[in-house]
Protein backbone atom coordinates (compact mmCIF):
# COMPACT_ATOMS: atom_id res chain seq x y z
CA UNK A 1 0.00 0.00 0.00
CA UNK A 2 2.57 2.32 0.97
CA UNK A 3 5.82 3.17 -1.90
CA UNK A 4 9.12 2.58 -1.18
CA UNK A 5 10.88 5.97 0.68
CA UNK A 6 13.30 6.34 -2.84
CA UNK A 7 10.30 6.46 -4.96
CA UNK A 8 8.36 8.85 -2.61
CA UNK A 9 11.52 11.09 -3.00
CA UNK A 10 11.76 10.66 -6.76
CA UNK A 11 8.74 11.50 -7.61
CA UNK A 12 8.22 14.70 -5.95
CA UNK A 13 11.75 15.83 -7.04
CA UNK A 14 10.39 15.14 -10.54
CA UNK A 15 7.12 17.30 -10.28
CA UNK A 16 9.18 20.29 -8.62
CA UNK A 17 11.70 19.94 -11.44
CA UNK A 18 9.30 21.01 -13.90
CA UNK A 19 9.49 24.30 -14.93
CA UNK A 20 6.66 26.57 -13.39
CA UNK A 21 3.83 28.15 -15.89
CA UNK A 22 2.86 31.79 -15.38
CA UNK A 23 0.58 33.48 -17.19
CA UNK A 24 1.64 35.72 -20.13
CA UNK A 25 -0.50 38.26 -19.08
CA UNK A 26 0.47 38.83 -15.30
CA UNK A 27 2.90 41.29 -16.54
CA UNK A 28 0.45 43.41 -18.58
CA UNK A 29 -2.11 42.91 -15.85
CA UNK A 30 0.69 44.27 -13.21
CA UNK A 31 1.54 47.30 -14.95
CA UNK A 32 -1.75 48.26 -15.28
CA UNK A 33 -2.64 47.76 -11.45
CA UNK A 34 0.75 49.80 -11.06
CA UNK A 35 -0.67 52.25 -13.28
CA UNK A 36 -4.02 53.08 -12.16
CA UNK A 37 -2.33 53.93 -8.27
CA UNK A 38 -2.29 57.67 -7.24
CA UNK A 39 0.97 59.05 -8.07
CA UNK A 40 2.86 60.61 -4.72
CA UNK A 41 2.77 64.60 -3.95
CA UNK A 42 6.70 65.38 -3.55
CA UNK A 43 7.18 68.99 -1.44
CA UNK A 44 9.35 70.74 -2.36
CA UNK A 45 11.54 70.61 0.35
CA UNK A 46 11.44 66.93 -0.50
CA UNK A 47 12.63 67.22 -3.81
CA UNK A 48 15.43 69.73 -2.50
CA UNK A 49 16.27 67.30 0.15
CA UNK A 50 16.70 64.74 -2.93
CA UNK A 51 18.42 66.94 -4.95
CA UNK A 52 20.93 67.53 -1.98
CA UNK A 53 21.27 64.45 -1.24
CA UNK A 54 21.85 62.71 -4.77
CA UNK A 55 25.29 61.07 -5.12
CA UNK A 56 27.43 63.25 -6.81
CA UNK A 57 31.04 62.74 -8.91
CA UNK A 58 33.22 65.68 -8.13
CA UNK A 59 36.37 66.91 -9.60
CA UNK A 60 38.68 69.34 -7.83
CA UNK A 61 40.46 71.36 -10.35
CA UNK A 62 43.22 73.61 -9.09
CA UNK A 63 41.24 76.77 -9.95
CA UNK A 64 38.27 75.03 -7.60
CA UNK A 65 40.81 74.84 -4.89
CA UNK A 66 41.34 78.52 -4.87
CA UNK A 67 37.64 79.35 -5.11
CA UNK A 68 37.07 76.81 -2.37
CA UNK A 69 40.14 78.87 -0.43
CA UNK A 70 38.75 82.34 -1.08
CA UNK A 71 35.62 81.21 0.33
CA UNK A 72 36.78 79.69 2.80
CA UNK A 73 38.79 82.75 4.02
CA UNK A 74 35.98 85.19 3.32
CA UNK A 75 34.02 83.34 5.90
CA UNK A 76 36.82 84.01 8.41
CA UNK A 77 37.40 87.22 7.60
CA UNK A 78 33.88 88.30 8.18
CA UNK A 79 33.39 86.00 10.86
CA UNK A 80 36.80 87.35 13.02
CA UNK A 81 35.68 90.88 11.99
CA UNK A 82 32.96 90.63 13.95
CA UNK A 83 30.11 93.79 14.06
CA UNK A 84 32.69 96.17 14.90
CA UNK A 85 34.32 97.85 18.22
CA UNK A 86 32.83 96.77 21.32
CA UNK A 87 30.25 99.31 22.40
CA UNK A 88 30.25 99.73 26.11
CA UNK A 89 27.16 97.74 28.40
CA UNK A 90 24.33 100.29 28.96
CA UNK A 91 23.90 97.83 31.86
CA UNK A 92 25.83 98.57 34.96
CA UNK A 93 26.47 102.18 33.98
CA UNK A 94 26.42 105.48 35.74
CA UNK A 95 26.01 109.16 33.56
CA UNK A 96 29.39 110.71 33.63
CA UNK A 97 29.33 114.46 33.04
CA UNK A 98 32.63 116.22 31.86
CA UNK A 99 32.78 120.10 32.01
CA UNK A 100 35.69 122.49 30.83
CA UNK A 101 36.01 125.72 30.96
CA UNK A 102 37.16 127.18 27.27
CA UNK A 103 36.04 130.61 26.39
CA UNK A 104 37.70 131.04 23.30
CA UNK A 105 37.00 127.48 21.76
CA UNK A 106 35.45 126.98 18.53
CA UNK A 107 34.71 122.72 19.41
CA UNK A 108 35.71 120.70 21.97
CA UNK A 109 35.59 116.94 21.99
CA UNK A 110 36.30 114.62 24.80
CA UNK A 111 38.00 111.83 23.73
CA UNK A 112 39.38 108.96 25.98
CA UNK A 113 39.10 104.63 26.70
CA UNK A 114 35.73 104.79 26.56
CA UNK A 115 35.41 106.31 22.91
CA UNK A 116 38.56 104.69 21.24
CA UNK A 117 40.29 108.21 21.37
CA UNK A 118 38.25 109.65 18.86
CA UNK A 119 37.74 112.87 18.12
CA UNK A 120 34.59 112.56 16.57
CA UNK A 121 33.05 110.33 18.90
CA UNK A 122 31.83 112.50 21.77
CA UNK A 123 31.72 115.82 21.00
CA UNK A 124 30.93 118.81 23.69
CA UNK A 125 28.38 121.45 23.76
CA UNK A 126 28.39 124.89 25.32
CA UNK A 127 26.23 125.11 28.27
CA UNK A 128 24.12 128.22 26.73
CA UNK A 129 24.88 129.63 23.73
CA UNK A 130 27.07 132.24 24.61
CA UNK A 131 28.70 130.06 27.75
CA UNK A 132 32.38 129.56 27.72
CA UNK A 133 31.57 126.54 29.64
CA UNK A 134 31.33 123.23 27.65
CA UNK A 135 29.98 120.23 28.68
CA UNK A 136 28.91 116.51 27.96
CA UNK A 137 27.31 113.18 29.60
CA UNK A 138 28.49 109.78 29.35
CA UNK A 139 27.25 106.79 30.35
CA UNK A 140 30.54 104.74 31.92
CA UNK A 141 31.06 101.14 33.26
CA UNK A 142 32.82 100.73 36.72
CA UNK A 143 36.68 100.92 35.81
CA UNK A 144 39.59 103.59 35.40
CA UNK A 145 39.44 105.68 32.02
CA UNK A 146 42.08 107.94 30.65
CA UNK A 147 41.31 110.86 28.87
CA UNK A 148 41.54 114.27 27.77
CA UNK A 149 39.78 117.08 26.43
CA UNK A 150 40.55 118.20 22.47
CA UNK A 151 40.36 121.71 22.06
CA UNK A 152 39.57 122.91 18.22
CA UNK A 153 40.92 119.92 17.03
CA UNK A 154 44.81 121.12 17.80
CA UNK A 155 44.87 121.54 21.42
CA UNK A 156 45.16 119.08 24.31
CA UNK A 157 43.85 120.11 27.78
CA UNK A 158 43.79 117.84 30.74
CA UNK A 159 40.33 118.44 33.21
CA UNK A 160 41.84 120.61 35.56
CA UNK A 161 38.99 119.05 37.96
CA UNK A 162 39.87 115.43 37.89
CA UNK A 163 43.66 113.48 39.34
CA UNK A 164 46.37 113.74 35.97
CA UNK A 165 47.54 110.71 34.57
CA UNK A 166 51.15 109.88 35.87
CA UNK A 167 51.84 107.79 32.96
CA UNK A 168 51.69 110.11 29.68
CA UNK A 169 54.43 109.12 27.71
CA UNK A 170 52.73 110.85 24.85
CA UNK A 171 53.62 114.11 25.60
CA UNK A 172 50.10 116.00 26.34
CA UNK A 173 48.04 116.06 29.52
CA UNK A 174 45.36 113.24 30.22
CA UNK A 175 43.64 113.05 33.41
CA UNK A 176 41.54 109.98 34.75
CA UNK A 177 38.18 109.10 36.02
CA UNK A 178 37.45 106.57 38.57
CA UNK A 179 34.11 104.87 38.35
CA UNK A 180 33.16 102.54 40.90
CA UNK A 181 30.26 100.28 41.41
CA UNK A 182 29.25 100.29 45.19
CA UNK B 1 40.91 63.94 -7.69
CA UNK B 2 42.42 64.56 -10.29
CA UNK B 3 46.28 64.49 -10.55
CA UNK B 4 47.66 67.29 -12.44
CA UNK B 5 51.40 69.80 -11.23
CA UNK B 6 48.88 72.53 -10.54
CA UNK B 7 47.33 70.55 -7.44
CA UNK B 8 50.03 70.66 -5.40
CA UNK B 9 50.88 74.73 -6.06
CA UNK B 10 46.95 75.11 -5.85
CA UNK B 11 47.40 73.69 -2.03
CA UNK B 12 50.20 75.49 -1.40
CA UNK B 13 48.23 78.56 -2.32
CA UNK B 14 45.24 78.06 -0.59
CA UNK B 15 46.75 77.23 2.30
CA UNK B 16 48.78 80.56 2.07
CA UNK B 17 45.64 82.52 1.68
CA UNK B 18 43.42 81.06 4.35
CA UNK B 19 46.86 81.07 7.09
CA UNK B 20 47.41 84.53 6.21
CA UNK B 21 43.72 86.04 6.48
CA UNK B 22 43.56 84.51 9.87
CA UNK B 23 46.81 86.33 11.20
CA UNK B 24 45.66 89.28 9.56
CA UNK B 25 42.50 89.37 11.34
CA UNK B 26 44.04 88.74 14.86
CA UNK B 27 44.48 92.50 14.46
CA UNK B 28 42.00 94.35 15.76
CA UNK B 29 40.78 96.46 13.10
CA UNK B 30 40.26 99.69 15.10
CA UNK B 31 44.69 99.65 15.03
CA UNK B 32 43.90 100.71 11.17
CA UNK B 33 44.72 104.06 12.52
CA UNK B 34 47.83 103.28 13.19
CA UNK B 35 50.59 102.38 10.63
CA UNK B 36 51.26 99.31 8.95
CA UNK B 37 54.65 98.27 11.39
CA UNK B 38 53.87 100.22 14.34
CA UNK B 39 49.98 98.17 13.72
CA UNK B 40 51.80 94.90 13.50
CA UNK B 41 54.12 95.37 16.74
CA UNK B 42 51.16 96.45 18.53
CA UNK B 43 49.05 93.53 17.16
CA UNK B 44 51.87 90.87 18.21
CA UNK B 45 51.79 92.29 21.93
CA UNK B 46 47.98 91.78 21.38
CA UNK B 47 48.70 88.72 20.80
CA UNK B 48 51.01 87.56 23.47
CA UNK B 49 48.59 89.58 25.87
CA UNK B 50 46.00 87.27 24.73
CA UNK B 51 48.18 84.20 25.07
CA UNK B 52 49.47 84.89 28.32
CA UNK B 53 45.43 85.92 29.86
CA UNK B 54 46.19 89.24 29.72
CA UNK B 55 43.15 92.10 28.99
CA UNK B 56 44.09 93.03 25.59
CA UNK B 57 41.82 96.17 25.37
CA UNK B 58 43.65 98.46 27.68
CA UNK B 59 46.72 98.12 25.25
CA UNK B 60 44.19 98.83 22.30
CA UNK B 61 42.98 102.00 24.17
CA UNK B 62 46.83 102.71 25.05
CA UNK B 63 47.62 102.43 21.49
CA UNK B 64 44.64 104.35 19.62
CA UNK B 65 45.57 106.99 22.11
CA UNK B 66 49.28 107.51 20.76
CA UNK B 67 48.11 107.51 17.51
CA UNK B 68 44.77 110.03 18.18
CA UNK B 69 48.13 112.51 19.77
CA UNK B 70 50.19 111.62 17.07
CA UNK B 71 53.22 110.01 18.69
CA UNK B 72 55.18 108.33 16.48
CA UNK B 73 55.05 104.61 16.28
CA UNK B 74 58.22 103.80 18.60
CA UNK B 75 56.81 105.92 21.62
CA UNK B 76 53.54 103.61 20.77
CA UNK B 77 55.38 100.43 20.81
CA UNK B 78 56.96 101.10 24.27
CA UNK B 79 54.11 102.49 25.80
CA UNK B 80 52.11 99.65 24.84
CA UNK B 81 54.96 96.98 25.95
CA UNK B 82 55.39 98.96 29.06
CA UNK B 83 51.60 98.64 29.75
CA UNK B 84 51.45 94.72 28.87
CA UNK B 85 54.26 94.23 31.43
CA UNK B 86 52.19 96.31 34.44
CA UNK B 87 49.44 94.63 33.87
CA UNK B 88 51.83 91.13 34.10
CA UNK B 89 53.29 92.12 37.02
CA UNK B 90 49.61 92.88 38.50
CA UNK B 91 48.32 89.87 37.76
CA UNK B 92 51.05 88.17 39.70
CA UNK B 93 50.37 90.47 42.52
CA UNK B 94 47.00 89.99 42.17
CA UNK B 95 45.90 86.53 41.47
CA UNK B 96 44.29 84.93 38.28
CA UNK B 97 40.62 85.74 39.25
CA UNK B 98 41.41 89.39 38.86
CA UNK B 99 39.27 91.18 36.37
CA UNK B 100 40.52 93.40 33.32
CA UNK B 101 39.03 96.48 35.41
CA UNK B 102 41.43 95.47 38.14
CA UNK B 103 44.74 94.78 36.13
CA UNK B 104 44.59 97.92 34.48
CA UNK B 105 43.98 99.34 38.17
CA UNK B 106 46.48 97.81 39.27
CA UNK B 107 49.24 98.26 36.48
CA UNK B 108 48.86 101.68 37.19
CA UNK B 109 49.16 101.67 40.94
CA UNK B 110 52.25 99.66 40.42
CA UNK B 111 53.37 102.51 37.86
CA UNK B 112 52.64 104.73 40.36
CA UNK B 113 55.29 103.37 43.07
CA UNK B 114 52.76 100.68 45.00
CA UNK B 115 54.57 97.41 45.94
CA UNK B 116 53.57 94.33 44.47
CA UNK B 117 52.72 92.98 48.16
CA UNK B 118 50.48 96.00 48.86
CA UNK B 119 48.52 94.75 45.67
CA UNK B 120 48.16 91.75 47.11
CA UNK B 121 47.64 92.75 50.62
CA UNK B 122 44.70 94.67 49.23
CA UNK B 123 43.12 91.70 47.86
CA UNK B 124 43.12 89.89 50.82
CA UNK B 125 41.82 92.84 52.72
CA UNK B 126 39.33 93.77 50.73
CA UNK B 127 36.31 91.13 49.10
CA UNK B 128 35.05 93.89 46.61
CA UNK B 129 36.26 94.74 43.30
CA UNK B 130 39.49 95.99 43.67
CA UNK B 131 39.51 98.86 41.07
CA UNK B 132 38.51 102.12 42.96
CA UNK B 133 41.09 101.04 45.83
CA UNK B 134 44.01 100.76 43.65
CA UNK B 135 42.93 104.26 41.30
CA UNK B 136 42.50 105.97 44.92
CA UNK B 137 45.85 104.95 45.82
CA UNK B 138 47.46 106.01 42.12
CA UNK B 139 45.50 109.49 42.36
CA UNK B 140 46.90 110.34 45.46
CA UNK B 141 50.50 109.55 44.63
CA UNK B 142 49.42 111.79 41.39
CA UNK B 143 48.94 114.37 43.99
CA UNK B 144 51.72 114.26 46.20
CA UNK B 145 51.19 111.65 48.98
CA UNK B 146 53.70 109.59 49.88
CA UNK B 147 53.23 106.00 48.28
CA UNK B 148 53.47 104.30 51.96
CA UNK B 149 50.93 106.72 53.30
CA UNK B 150 48.77 106.26 50.70
CA UNK B 151 48.92 102.82 50.95
CA UNK B 152 48.37 102.57 54.43
CA UNK B 153 45.09 105.19 54.53
CA UNK B 154 43.68 102.32 51.81
CA UNK B 155 44.65 99.22 52.95
CA UNK B 156 43.46 100.33 56.39
CA UNK B 157 39.88 101.85 54.75
CA UNK B 158 39.43 99.16 52.29
CA UNK B 159 37.78 96.44 54.09
CA UNK B 160 34.90 98.29 55.51
CA UNK B 161 34.63 101.36 53.12
CA UNK B 162 32.56 101.21 49.87
CA UNK B 163 33.69 102.84 46.53
CA UNK B 164 32.04 106.19 46.63
CA UNK B 165 33.41 106.65 50.28
CA UNK B 166 37.10 105.91 49.03
CA UNK B 167 36.39 108.29 45.98
CA UNK B 168 35.28 110.75 48.76
CA UNK B 169 38.43 110.08 50.86
CA UNK B 170 40.64 110.90 47.62
CA UNK B 171 38.85 113.71 46.73
CA UNK B 172 39.01 115.47 50.31
CA UNK B 173 42.69 114.78 50.89
CA UNK B 174 43.18 116.46 47.52
CA UNK B 175 41.05 119.63 49.05
CA UNK B 176 43.08 119.61 52.05
CA UNK B 177 45.93 119.62 49.78
CA UNK B 178 45.27 122.51 47.63
CA UNK B 179 44.50 124.29 50.78
CA UNK B 180 48.06 124.23 52.09
CA UNK B 181 48.26 121.20 54.25
CA UNK B 182 51.20 118.55 54.10
CA UNK B 183 49.87 115.68 51.76
CA UNK B 184 50.39 112.71 54.29
CA UNK B 185 48.89 114.82 57.36
CA UNK B 186 45.88 115.24 54.75
CA UNK B 187 45.91 111.59 53.67
CA UNK B 188 46.04 110.67 57.59
CA UNK B 189 43.65 113.20 58.76
CA UNK B 190 40.94 112.29 55.81
CA UNK B 191 41.21 108.68 56.03
CA UNK B 192 40.34 108.84 59.83
CA UNK B 193 37.19 110.88 58.81
CA UNK B 194 35.81 108.77 56.52
CA UNK B 195 36.52 105.64 58.61
CA UNK B 196 33.94 106.96 61.39
CA UNK B 197 31.65 108.49 58.59
CA UNK B 198 31.27 105.30 56.27
CA UNK B 199 27.59 104.59 57.19
CA UNK B 200 26.13 108.05 57.67
CA UNK B 201 25.56 109.05 54.39
CA UNK B 202 24.71 105.77 52.71
CA UNK B 203 21.36 107.08 51.24
CA UNK B 204 22.69 110.17 49.39
CA UNK B 205 24.70 108.88 46.73
CA UNK B 206 23.99 108.03 43.20
CA UNK B 207 21.07 111.00 42.74
CA UNK B 208 23.01 113.22 39.99
CA UNK B 209 25.70 112.57 37.36
CA UNK B 210 29.23 111.21 38.49
CA UNK B 211 32.05 113.74 38.06
CA UNK B 212 35.71 112.81 37.69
Amino acid sequence: MFDQPDDAVERMARHLRQPVRIDPALDERVMRAIATLPTPVRSTAGVAWSWLTRPRRLTLTPLGMVAAAAALAAVVLLYRRGPGPPVLPRTDTRPFQFVLVAPRATRVSLVGDFNDWDATRTPMRRVRATSSLWSTLIPLAPGRYRYSFLVDGAHWRADPAAPAARDDEFGTPSSVVTVGGS
Amino acid sequence: MRGSPWSGAACLLAATLVTGTMAAQQIDPRLDRLDAVTRSIVGALVDSAVAAALPTEPLIQRALEGATKRATGEVIVAAVRRLAQDLAHARDALGGTASPGELTAGAAALRAGASPAFLTELRRTRREPLIVPLAVLTDLVASGVPVDSAAHAVVALASRTRDADLIEFRRAVERDIALGAPPAAATAAAAGLTAQSVDVNAGARQQRPGRP
